[in-house]
Order: structure tokens, then C-alpha cells, then sequence
């Protein structure tokens, strides 16, 4: 609904920009203070136990112990390398079986209702047949991270192909683009809005199962598995280190990375122009 | 004598386009009517750099026409040529100017212009200047590097021209190129219609429902029936261009062509009620 409405001002959105950082700015140190003062007066009130609920302080101190032993370091990049592989073959599975789809209509119909009845198949349910048939491994887990955001990145690109508006094609098809040339320089950028929604959507989708799976599955390295560790040696300072990590990661990623390219994109392309005539 | 009935030249070899003997009916599937033959053996003869209008109400087969002799549409019987050899896929020969929206978003004004050369394998330094040409000959050098999205409906159809010039085609083909426009705004691009015309003697075959705008334009104007699937009349005008729209000769010509689409009307009104559109199509 908010972003809704800051759509629909562009202009405005513009020209207050400065501005507006500012006070949103404002609004998150707000809530995070307030967020950290609830956490150490529950602390303070000793409800549970200091090892089963440290102080925002003590898990600080985790976090630079864990940074001091590169343990988390070491951890994030094999997570991070793990979410790349997995979700680079998603795309190109996901994108050549989409684009399949397209090319054979028969095919596409039939393969997009099982899609998306696999989209909304939990990926945690993957792991125990991830773990027979490959066993506790990097292949176990990126197979759950790939059943997991495969199917998303199929439809998308499945959709997105289909619904580029005909006159587009036509007036490429007109000006000799045909074969590959049509595909690379009308197909590709004419949906390129709707794909970018479908691939962040499989980010955010690859991105839970790798959590998931790295727990389940036990390996050495990896944010999932300093969880589990945690848990095995109940050390709750790790855990929560780890757990502000991960919510690190997702940040940057979806609400920067993928929005900056989004909001590019959108501009460029003239989206909200449409959403403000509207 | 301003205006006179055009003789077809069978077959002449001066003839820049040809069609020949084009139908095409649409089936609906549906209900059990039977097909709706749009166009019923049309041909006509359009000779290098002439400005040629097509007229005819909505549902007459006009665009149908266009499509065809584009090669985005199959005739089911009838062939096109062009320069005298036959067409029947598309080609950058016969580039098509649409109603709106056929421009691309994802490309600056330029860069629009610049597609069709690129797909042609043109060097970019070579299909750079020759955007810019068409680009400043259409007046946009100032949105030269511009998005789509930020040009006004004028603007945008200006792009279009720049970009089928810049192809070079043999044939231009305008379908309705102006009608989601206000009236000055399309004022101010018959203008310069007419002047890119002048200079480049391009063959323009311009589809319009707009009486005014084929008479202000056409070199000649072809008025299509929607009740013969077919060609009712087809005039020359040798008036001299611009055009003033409330001259003796033009308003004599458009009440011509009004009482010739109203007997239309009123023959596909009837047609309707007793339900012969098969007797039509035959």
C-alpha cells in the first residue's frame, strides 16, 4: 500500500529525496533503539537464564568473537558461494525449461500447472530426499536450494515471454528481426520488468531453503550449520549472531540490491510514468 | 478535371507494389455464422513515390490490407509484389508506421531509431549518423537521448517516422500512424508528413477512417467498401499540397465519398438483418 502510493509520485518522491532519507533514517534508528531497549529489559527482568537469552551487548561480543575466528566470515562466504551456484542453476535451468514452455505450448501448459503446484511445495520437504539420494554434501544442499527457486524462475520466465505486448513483436518481426536477434533484443528486454520480480522472488525463495538445508543437512562449513552448532552446544550468543547475520544478508539483498535494479528498471522502462497517468 | 477515376495497369513493371487479387476472411469459430470475408479479391497498382490513402469505416479491412501487404498477415488467396517480385513473409522493404505503442521503452530515441540497422548489421558509427539524420530531420534532436515514456503522443509517432526512414524502405506503410493524436498535434504531422515526403519520394500507402486526412494527404484516394470487401472508388487528386480541407474541390470530393460509404451502411445494415453475409463473401 506505502509503496503503492510513493509509486504513484515520482516527481514528488524526487524532489523530496533528501529528505525523505533523512526522516526514514530517523524512523529505523527509532525502531531499532526501541527494538534493542525491549530486548535488555527483558534480559534485565531475568526471566530466563543469561545463557538462554543474553544482552544485546554480550551477543555483540559474539558477533566479534565469531568475526575474530573468521568463523563467521568463513561461513558466510560458503553460504554465499552456495546460494550463487544454486541459484545460477536455477536460472539457467529455470530459464531454458521456461523458455521450452514457450516454444511448445502443449509442453508449457502441463509443465505450468506442475510448477506451480511444486512452487508452493515446501523445500524443507526436500531435504530428507535430498539426503538419500546424494547424501550430507554441498550436491544435497544445493539440490534443495534448486528445487526450491527453480520452479519459480520457470514460470516467470514462462509468463513474462508470453505476455510482451504482440505489437512489440510484430514491429520487431517487421524491421527483419527474427530467430535469435528477436529473442536477444526485443524478447529478453521486453520482459525484463516482470523477470526481475520472478527472479527476486526466487532469490528470497532459494534463500530460505539454504538456511533450511544447511542446518539439516550437516556439513563444516556454512551460516546453517553455525546454527546448528549453536543449538548443539547451546550457546545462544552464536545463534542470534548468526540470526542477525542472515537478516543482514537478506536486507542488502532484497530491499537493496534487488530494489535499486528494480527501481531502474521501472524508470527506464517508464512503469511508473503509467501508475501516475493512472 | 481535379479528380478522376485511376485505371489499373494490369501488371506493369512500373508499379512499385502490387496486389494482386488479395482475400482474406475471418473465421469465427465460435458460432455458426459463416466466415466474414473482409476482403474479396482486392488488387491495386501503386507506382514509385506516390501517396496513396486508403479510406473505408472500421471493420472494412483496411488494417487487414496493411497487414498483408506487410507480410505480418497471410492472405488466403492473392499475392503481393513489390518491384515485381513476390513477398510473403515480412521484410525491412515495407517497414509499418502503427497507431501507437510500437515503440520500444527499454530504448532511448536514438537507439529506437537505430534497431532496425542494427539488425541489419550496419556499423555503429555508420547507423549512429544516420540515426541522428532521421532523429533531427523528425525534430527530436532535443530528445535525441530520451526515453519513450518521456515524449508526448506526437513525439513519439515522430520517432516512428525517423525509425521506418531510417530502415530505407521501399514502401512506408501508415496505419492510422495519427489517430490516437489531438487535431493540432496531427495537424502539425500531416505537415510534416508531406514535407518528408517531398524530399525523400518515399511510397507511402496511408490507412486512415479519417476522410479529411485522406484527402488533405493522398496523391490519391482509395475508398474501401466493407459490404464488397473491395475497392468502391479510386481517385486522383491533383491539388497541390498543402491542402486546405474546405476548398470547393475537396468538399465536393468528401461528400463523393460520404454518400458512397453511406449506401455502404446502409447495404451492411441490411446485409446483417437478413443474415446473407455469405452471399457478400462470394
Amino acid at each position: 500500500m506505502l509503496e503503492k502510493k510513493t509509486q504513484q509520485q515520482p516527481e514528488k518522491k524526487r524532489r523530496n529525496k533528501s529528505r525523505f532519507d533523512v526522516s526514514d533514517a530517523a524512523n529505523t534508528a527509532l525502531f531499532l533503539a526501541a527494538f534493542v531497549g525491549v530486548w535488555q529489559l527483558v534480559f534485565m527482568l531475568g526471566i530466563w537464564p543469561q545463557f538462554l537469552l543474553p544482552s544485546p551487548a554480550m551477543v555483540v561480543t559474539s558477533i566479534a568473537n565469531l568475526i575474530a575466528d573468521s568463523s563467521l566470515p568463513i561461513g558466510l562466504g560458503v553460504t554465499m558461494l552456495r546460494l550463487a551456484a544454486g541459484f545460477v542453476v536455477s536460472i539457467g535451468i529455470g530459464g531454458v525449461v521456461g523458455l521450452a514452455m514457450v516454444k511448445f505450448p502443449g509442453f508449457g501448459k502441463t509443465m505450468s500447472s506442475f510448477a506451480v503446484g511444486l512452487l508452493t511445495f515446501p523445500s524443507i520437504a526436500w531435504v530428507p530426499f535430498a539426503i538419500l539420494l546424494i547424501g550430507f554434501n554441498d550436491f544435497g544442499i544445493l539440490f534443495v536450494v534448486v528445487m526450491a527457486s527453480v520452479f519459480s524462475v520457470m514460470i516467470t520466465t514462462y509468463s513474462s515471454i508470453r505476455n510482451i505486448p504482440p505489437l512489440y513483436l510484430r514491429a520487431a518481426n517487421n524491421m527483419g528481426a527474427k530467430g535469435f536477434a528477436l529473442f536477444r533484443y526485443v524478447m529478453i528486454p521486453a520482459a525484463t520488468p516482470s523477470l526481475i520480480l520472478g527472479i527476486r522472488q526466487a532469490w528470497s525463495f532459494a534463500w530460505h531453503a539454504l538456511i533450511g538445508a544447511e542446518i539439516l543437512i550437516t556439513t563444516l562449513y556454512g551460516l546453517g550449520h553455525i546454527l546448528s552448532i549453536g543449538k548443539e552446544f547451546v550457546d545462544m550468543g552464536l545463534i542470534i549472531a548468526t540470526m542477525v547475520t542472515i537478516f543482514v544478508i537478506g536486507m542488502v539483498f532484497d530491499r537493496i540490491i534487488f530494489r535499486k535494479i528494480e527501481e531502474r528498471v521501472r524508470a527506464r522502462w517508464g512503469l511508473d510514468q503509467h501508475a501516475d497517468s493512472q | 478535371m481535379i479528380a478522376s477515376e485511376y485505371k489499373q495497369k494490369r501488371g506493369g513493371s512500373s508499379a512499385m507494389l502490387q496486389v494482386r487479387a488479395v482475400s482474406k476472411a475471418f473465421h469465427y469459430d465460435t458460432t455458426n455464422s459463416p466466415n466474414h470475408a473482409v476482403l474479396n479479391g482486392v488488387s491495386i497498382d501503386i507506382k514509385d513515390g506516390e501517396f496513396v490513402t486508403i479510406v473505408g469505416p472500421s471493420g472494412c479491412g483496411k488494417s487487414t490490407l496493411l497487414n498483408i501487404i506487410a507480410g505480418l498477415d497471410s492472405p488466403d488467396s492473392g499475392s503481393i509484389f513489390v518491384k515485381g517480385e513476390r513477398k510473403t513473409s515480412t521484410d525491412p522493404d515495407r517497414i509499418v508506421i502503427f497507431q501507437e505503442g510500437a515503440l520500444f521503452p527499454w530504448l532511448t530515441v536514438t537507439e529506437n531509431v537505430e534497431f532496425g540497422l542494427k539488425l541489419a548489421g550496419v556499423p555503429k558509427d555508420k547507423r549512429i549518423e544516420k540515426a541522428r539524420h532521421f532523429v533531427s530531420m523528425m525534430q527530436l534532436s532535443r530528445f535525441a537521448d530520451s526515453y519513450i515514456h518521456q515524449l508526448s503522443g506526437g513525439m513519439k509517432q515522430r520517432v516512428a517516422i525517423a525509425r521506418a526512414l531510417a530502415m530505407d524502405p521501399d514502401v512506408l506503410l501508415m496505419d492510422e500512424p495519427f489517430a490516437a493524436l489531438d487535431v493540432q498535434t496531427r495537424d502539425m504531422l500531416h505537415n510534416h508528413l508531406l514535407q518528408i515526403h517531398e524530399a525523400t519520394k518515399k511510397t507511402i500507402l496511408f490507412v486512415t477512417h479519417n476522410i479529411n486526412e485522406a484527402l488533405l494527404l493522398g496523391s490519391r484516394v482509395i475508398v474501401l467498401s466493407p459490404s464488397l470487401g473491395n475497392i468502391r472508388k479510386d481517385i486522383v487528386i491533383d491539388l497541390p499540397r498543402p491542402r486546405d480541407i474546405d476548398s470547393p474541390e475537396l468538399v465536393l470530393l468528401k461528400r463523393q465519398i460520404l454518400k458512397e460509404l453511406e449506401e455502404d451502411f446502409q447495404f451492411a445494415r441490411k446485409e446483417n438483418t437478413t443474415a446473407t453475409r455469405e452471399k457478400t463473401a462470394q
